[in-house]
C-alpha cells in the first residue's frame, strides 16, 4: 500500500554533499586566495614571482628599522584612537537621546543619523576637502572674517574629526538597539530616588550600555586602522604616512615596488586587526550576561527632559548640516561649477564641463557602467553565493559546517587594500588566474570575498529564526537537502536575501580601496576613477563622478524601500 | 507490511546518554505510544525512526528493511523512509497554501497533476479539510493547521506514521474530540503508528499497547490496561495516574497465590499482590491508587482480600463528582483517597482490595 518512494535514491545524498563541499571550498579559495600570498610574500626575500626564493624574517627587520613605517604606525594609531574618541562620543550620545528620551525631531534625526553609511568615506572625504580643505569654500570664507585660517584639515586632528564623524552612524547602530531594549523602570528607580533625568541616563542607561558601547569602539578602532581614503586625500599631501598609505605608496608609488616590506607590513595589519577582532568576539559572548531584558520587551519609558531636548535637536541638526549636508551640497556645486570660492559667485562660474569630460570619454563612461554592473549583477550573483554558504553553515550536516562559518567571517580582518593586493598576487601565482586579470571579474570576487562577513550577518539571523521542522518535514515528506533547501528554505529567507542584497548592492558600489591594485584599463570603476582624477588634481570630474555615484545610491535605496513596503507578503 | 523493529538503540549526546538499549517491535497495523515525561528520550527514538537524528548504535528495520544499521554503518537519509512524520508544531511551509503544502511530496514522487488533484481531494476528505484547499498555514486555527498536517503526510500513503505530541498545541476541549477523530483515522487505515506524548490519558485512550520510558529506557510495555493495573515499577504507577506508595518489608509470601504480605512501619500487616515472584523483596513498595480506596466512618468487615488502615483526615479536596481526601496514616504515611463517599468527622477507615495493589520496586 505505500507509494514508490521519491526518484533518483542513488544520487540524491551525494548531490548534497556535492554542493556542500563545492561551496565550503569556494569560500576558502576567495579568502585564502588573496591572504595566502600576503603571508607567503612577507617570509620571502624576493618577489613571490620570482623562481627559488630564500625563507627569511629579513622583511620584518627592515620594516621595523623603517623610520617611514615607524611614523605611519604612529599616526594610524593616534588617528584610530582619536576617532574612535570622536565616534563613540558622538554615537553613544545620538543613541541615548534619539532612544532613551523624547526630544522633538528623534524620526527625522534618526534616518538622518544613518546618512552618512549610504555615503562612501571617499566621496565624503573629496566633499569635506571641497569645503573645510585649506582652501575650501568655508575655510577661505572664515579666513576672511576672521583674517587668519582657523583650522588646518591636513592634520590628525582634523583627519579624526572627518573620521569620527563618518563613523558615529556606526556606534549609533549598535548602541541603539541596547538602548531601545533597556528596562524602563531602571530609569524610574533613579528617578524615584531623586535622580533628574539627565542624571538617570548618565549614570543609570549609560553603563547598562557597556558592552555595546566597547563593541562599538572596537569596530570603529578597526574600521579606522583600515581606512585610506582620509589618510589619502588629507594626509599624503603634507606627507603624513598611515599604515595603509604606507602599503598604497610602496605599492603603487614605488617605481620597483618593495614586496617583501609590503608583505610584511601587510601581514602585521592582518595580525593586528585578527587580535582585536578575536577580543572582539570574547567582549560579545561576555556581553550576554548583560541583558536586563528577557522575552517580550516592553514598550521602553522616554525620558523627558523638557527644553534640553529642543537644545539638543537644533544641536543634531547643525551638526547633520556641518558633518553631511553642506559637504554634500558643495560637492554638488562644485560637480556644476569650473570653480568654487567665496570671492565669486559660484552661479556665474556654472558649467557642465565635467559630467561632458566624464561621458566624452569611453574610459570614463565605462568605469561608471561596470561600478553599475558589479553592483547590481555581482552584487546579485554574491547574495546568491553567501546565502548558500549560510545555508551549508546553518541548515546542514556538512562535517566542517562550523570551519566554513569561521572562514567565511574572517574577511572582517582584511582590509580592503590588503584584500587588493593579495588578489593581485594570487593572480600573479595561480596558473591560468590571468583570465581574470584586468576584468570586472576579478574586481567582483575581490569584492565578494570582502562582502561574505556582511552578507552572512545579515542571513544569519533569519536563518536562525526558520524552525528546524520546517526542514525536518520537508525530508520526511521526501525531499532531500537540496531540493529542501531550494522549494522550503530559501523561498522563506527571501525578506533577508533582499536586504542581502541591498547591503552587498551599496558596499559594492562605494568599494574603491580592494581595487586601487587590480582595475585595469576596461575594467575601471568610479572609485579608480575618482583617484585617479584626484591624484591629476582635477577637481571637477571628481565631484561630478561623486555626484553621479551619490544619484545611483539614493535611486537605489528609495527604489529598496518602496519594494520592501510592497513586499511584505512573506 | 511495515512492522517496526528497534533493537538495542543507544544515542550519545557528548558524555549524555539519551538512550540506552531502546527495543521496540511494533506489529504492522499497531498504534504504539512512546510515553514518558519530557527528557525521557520518546522524542529521540521517534526522531531517530524518522532519520532525523542520528542514532549512536543499534538498529532499526521497517517493513524488513534495514533503515539504521550501527554496525553496518547504514543510517538511511530521512527522504528514503517514506514515513508520514507530524510535528508537535506542525511545520506547514508557511509560504505555501494547504494545496501546495499537500502537492509537494507528490512532486517529488513524480505523480502526475490529475492523480496529485485526486490524491490531495481524498486526504482532505479524510481530514475533513477539503473546504480549506487555498488557505494559507496563518489563516486556520491551530486545530485546522494539525489536521492539515496529518493530511500531508497521509497523502503520499506512507507506510508508518510518525505523531510528535500532535495534540499538545490544541486547547483541552479540542485535544479530546481530535483523539477520538484520530483513532478512528488510523483503524479506518490501518496504519502503523506511532505515537509520542507526555500526556497519560492520552496514550491510554488512544494506543493498543503503550512503552513507558524514563531517562533513556524502556520503563514498560505492555497494553493500557496492563500499564494501568500492572506497572512495573514505582516510576510507571506513579506516571500512568496517580499512585499512592506504602513502603513496608515483606513478611510472608504465597507463590502459589501470588501474593505477598507486607509490615509497614506503624505495625499493620496488608496483601499485596505480588506477579513478579522473582523480583527481590528488599526496598519493595506497595502501591494503590486513590481511586480504588473506599472510604468509611465505622471500620469496614474485615475479609481475606481486603486491606484495612485508619487515618486522619488532613484535608478534603472537592473535585466536582469525587472527593479527593488527605490522610495521616501514622508514622509519615500520607494517603490520597478518591471515592464519592463523603466522611464527616477528623477520622476515617480506608479499605482496599488486594487485586487493586501491586507491589513494586522502588
Amino acid at each position: 500500500m505505500s507509494m514508490a518512494e521519491p526518484q533518483s535514491r542513488f544520487f540524491r545524498p551525494d548531490r548534497a554533499l556535492l554542493i556542500q563541499a563545492a561551496a565550503a571550498l569556494a569560500t576558502l579559495a576567495l579568502v585564502l586566495g588573496p591572504l595566502v600570498p600576503v603571508l607567503w610574500q612577507s617570509l620571502l626575500d624576493r618577489p613571490l614571482y620570482e623562481a627559488a626564493p630564500l625563507f627569511s624574517l629579513d622583511n620584518y627587520i627592515r620594516l621595523f628599522g623603517n623610520p617611514r613605517f615607524h611614523e605611519a604606525l604612529g599616526n594610524s594609531v593616534l588617528l584610530a584612537l582619536l576617532s574612535t574618541l570622536i565616534a563613540t562620543v558622538l554615537g553613544v550620545s545620538f543613541a541615548l537621546f534619539l532612544e532613551r528620551t523624547d526630544m522633538p525631531g528623534r524620526g527625522l534625526l534618526r534616518n538622518l543619523t544613518l546618512w552618512p553609511m549610504y555615503v562612501s568615506q571617499l566621496v565624503l572625504a573629496f566633499a569635506w576637502f571641497i569645503l573645510y580643505g585649506p582652501s575650501g569654500y568655508i575655510t577661505l570664507a572664515v579666513e576672511r572674517l576672521a583674517g587668519v585660517p582657523l583650522w588646518d584639515m591636513y592634520t590628525i586632528l582634523g583627519m579624526g574629526l572627518l573620521a569620527g564623524t563618518s563613523q558615529a552612524p556606526v556606534v549609533y547602530l549598535f548602541c541603539s538597539s541596547s538602548a531601545r531594549m533597556a528596562d524602563a523602570t531602571l530609569e524610574d528607580a533613579a528617578r524615584s530616588v531623586g535622580a533628574g533625568p539627565l542624571r538617570a541616563l548618565w549614570s543609570v542607561s549609560l553603563p547598562l550600555m557597556r558592552p555595546s558601547i566597547i563593541y562599538a569602539a572596537l569596530l570603529t578602532f578597526i574600521g579606522s586602522l583600515e581606512m585610506l581614503a582620509v589618510p589619502l586625500v588629507f594626509g599624503k599631501p603634507v606627507g603624513l604616512e598611515f599604515f595603509t598609505t604606507f602599503l598604497y605608496m610602496e605599492g603603487l608609488g614605488a617605481i620597483t615596488p618593495d614586496y617583501g616590506l609590503i608583505g610584511a607590513a601587510a601581514t602585521l595589519l592582518l595580525v593586528v586587526i585578527s587580535v582585536l577582532l578575536v577580543i572582539q568576539g570574547l567582549l560579545l559572548r561576555q556581553s550576554k550576561r548583560f541583558v536586563t531584558v528577557r522575552g517580550k520587551a516592553q514598550r521602553p519609558k522616554l525620558a523627558p527632559i523638557g527644553r534640553v531636548g529642543w537644545v539638543v535637536c537644533a544641536l543634531m541638526c547643525l551638526y547633520t548640516a556641518l558633518v553631511l549636508l553642506l559637504p554634500l551640497a558643495g560637492i554638488v556645486l562644485r560637480s556644476v561649477t569650473s570653480f568654487l570660492t567665496p570671492l565669486m559667485s559660484p552661479f556665474d562660474l556654472l558649467t557642465l564641463d565635467h559630467f561632458e569630460v566624464l561621458f566624452g570619454y569611453e574610459a570614463y563612461r565605462r568605469s561608471i557602467v561596470n561600478s553599475v554592473i558589479i553592483a547590481s549583477f555581482g552584487g546579485a550573483l554574491a547574495t546568491l553565493f553567501v546565502a548558500l554558504v549560510a545555508l551549508v553553515a546553518h541548515r546542514s550536516d556538512f562535517r566542517f559546517r562550523r570551519a566554513l562559518e569561521f572562514v567565511a567571517l574572517y574577511p572582517r580582518a582584511m582590509p580592503g587594500i590588503i584584500a587588493g593586493i593579495g588578489m593581485f598576487w594570487a593572480m600573479l601565482l595561480l596558473p591560468f588566474a590571468h583570465v581574470l586579470q584586468g576584468t570586472i571579474w576579478l574586481l567582483m570576487l575581490a569584492f565578494t570575498m570582502r562582502g561574505i562577513p556582511m552578507a552572512f550577518g545579515a542571513l544569519s539571523p533569519t536563518l536562525h529564526q526558520i524552525g528546524r521542522e520546517l526542514d525536518q518535514g520537508a525530508r520526511s515528506a521526501g525531499a532531500d537537502w537540496w531540493t529542501t533547501v531550494r522549494l522550503i528554505i530559501f523561498p522563506l529567507m527571501k525578506p533577508a536575501l533582499f536586504s542581502a542584497y541591498v547591503l552587498l548592492f551599496l558596499s559594492f558600489l562605494k568599494e574603491y580601496a580592494a581595487a586601487v591594485f587590480l582595475f585595469a584599463p576596461g575594467a575601471e570603476i568610479i572609485g579608480t576613477t575618482m583617484l585617479t582624477f584626484w591624484t591629476n588634481g582635477s577637481t571637477g570630474p571628481v565631484a561630478a563622478l561623486s555626484v553621479i555615484q551619490l544619484a545611483i545610491t539614493a535611486l537605489f535605496v528609495t527604489l529598496a524601500r518602496r519594494s520592501l513596503r510592497t513586499n511584505k507578503d512573506v | 507490511m511495515s512492522e517496526v523493529v528497534v533493537d538495542r538503540l543507544n544515542k550519545h549526546y557528548g558524555p549524555v546518554q539519551a538512550l540506552h538499549e531502546v527495543s521496540l517491535h511494533v506489529p504492522d497495523g499497531e498504534f504504539l505510544t512512546l510515553l514518558g515525561p519530557s527528557g525521557c528520550g520518546k522524542s529521540t527514538t521517534l526522531f531517530a525512526i524518522a532519520g532525523l537524528d542520528s542514532p549512536s548504535g543499534g538498529r532499526i528495520t521497517v517493513g524488513g528493511r534495514d533503515f539504521y544499521n550501527g554496525a553496518t554503518g547504514l543510517d538511511l537519509p530521512p527522504e528514503k523512509r517514506n514515513l508520514g512524520l507530524v510535528f508537535q508544531s506542525y511545520a506547514l511551509w508557511p509560504h505555501m497554501n494547504v494545496r501546495q503544502n499537500l502537492a509537494f511530496p507528490l512532486r517529488l514522487r513524480k505523480v502526475g497533476k490529475k492523480e496529485q488533484e485526486a490524491r490531495i481531494e481524498e486526504a482532505l476528505a479524510l481530514v475533513e479539510m477539503g473546504a480549506f484547499i487555498d488557505r494559507y498555514p496563518h489563516e486556520l486555527s491551530g486545530g485546522q493547521q494539525q489536521r492539515v498536517a496529518l493530511a500531508r503526510t497521509l497523502v503520499f500513503r506512507p507506510s508508518l506514521l510518525l505523531l510528535d505530541e500532535p495534540l499538545s498545541n490544541l486547547d483541552a476541549k479540542l485535544r479530546i474530540k481530535a483523539r477520538s477523530w484520530l483513532k478512528q483515522l488510523q483503524r479506518q487505515l490501518g496504519l502503523t503508528t506511532l505515537y509520542v506524548t507526555h500526556d497519560q490519558s492520552e496514550a491510554l485512550a488512544l494506543s493498543d499497547r503503550i512503552v513507558v520510558m524514563e531517562k533513556g529506557r524502556v520503563s514498560q510495555l505492555g497494553t493500557p490496561e496492563e500499564i494501568y493495573r500492572r506497572p512495573a515499577n514505582a516510576f510507571v504507577a506513579d506516571f500512568v495516574g496517580a499512585s499512592n506508595f506504602l513502603p513496608g518489608e515483606v513478611v510472608d509470601r504465597n507463590a502459589a497465590a501470588g501474593t505477598a504480605k507486607v509490615k509497614l512501619a506503624g505495625g499493620d500487616i496488608l496483601t499485596a499482590l505480588w506477579p513478579d515472584i522473582s523480583a527481590p523483596p528488599a526496598d519493595s513498595l506497595l502501591t494503590v491508587r486513590p481511586e480504588h480506596i473506599g472510604l468509611s466512618a465505622e471500620p469496614p468487615l474485615p475479609g481475606p482480600d481486603i486491606n484495612i488502615l485508619a487515618g486522619r483526615i488532613l484535608e478534603r479536596a472537592y473535585l466536582g463528582a469525587r472527593l479527593l481526601y488527605t490522610l495521616d496514616c501514622g508514622h509519615g504515611l500520607v494517603l490520597m483517597a478518591e471515592t464519592e463517599t463523603r466522611v464527616e468527622g477528623d477520622h476515617a477507615w480506608l479499605r482496599f482490595s488486594v487485586d487493586d495493589t501491586l507491589l513494586v520496586r522502588a
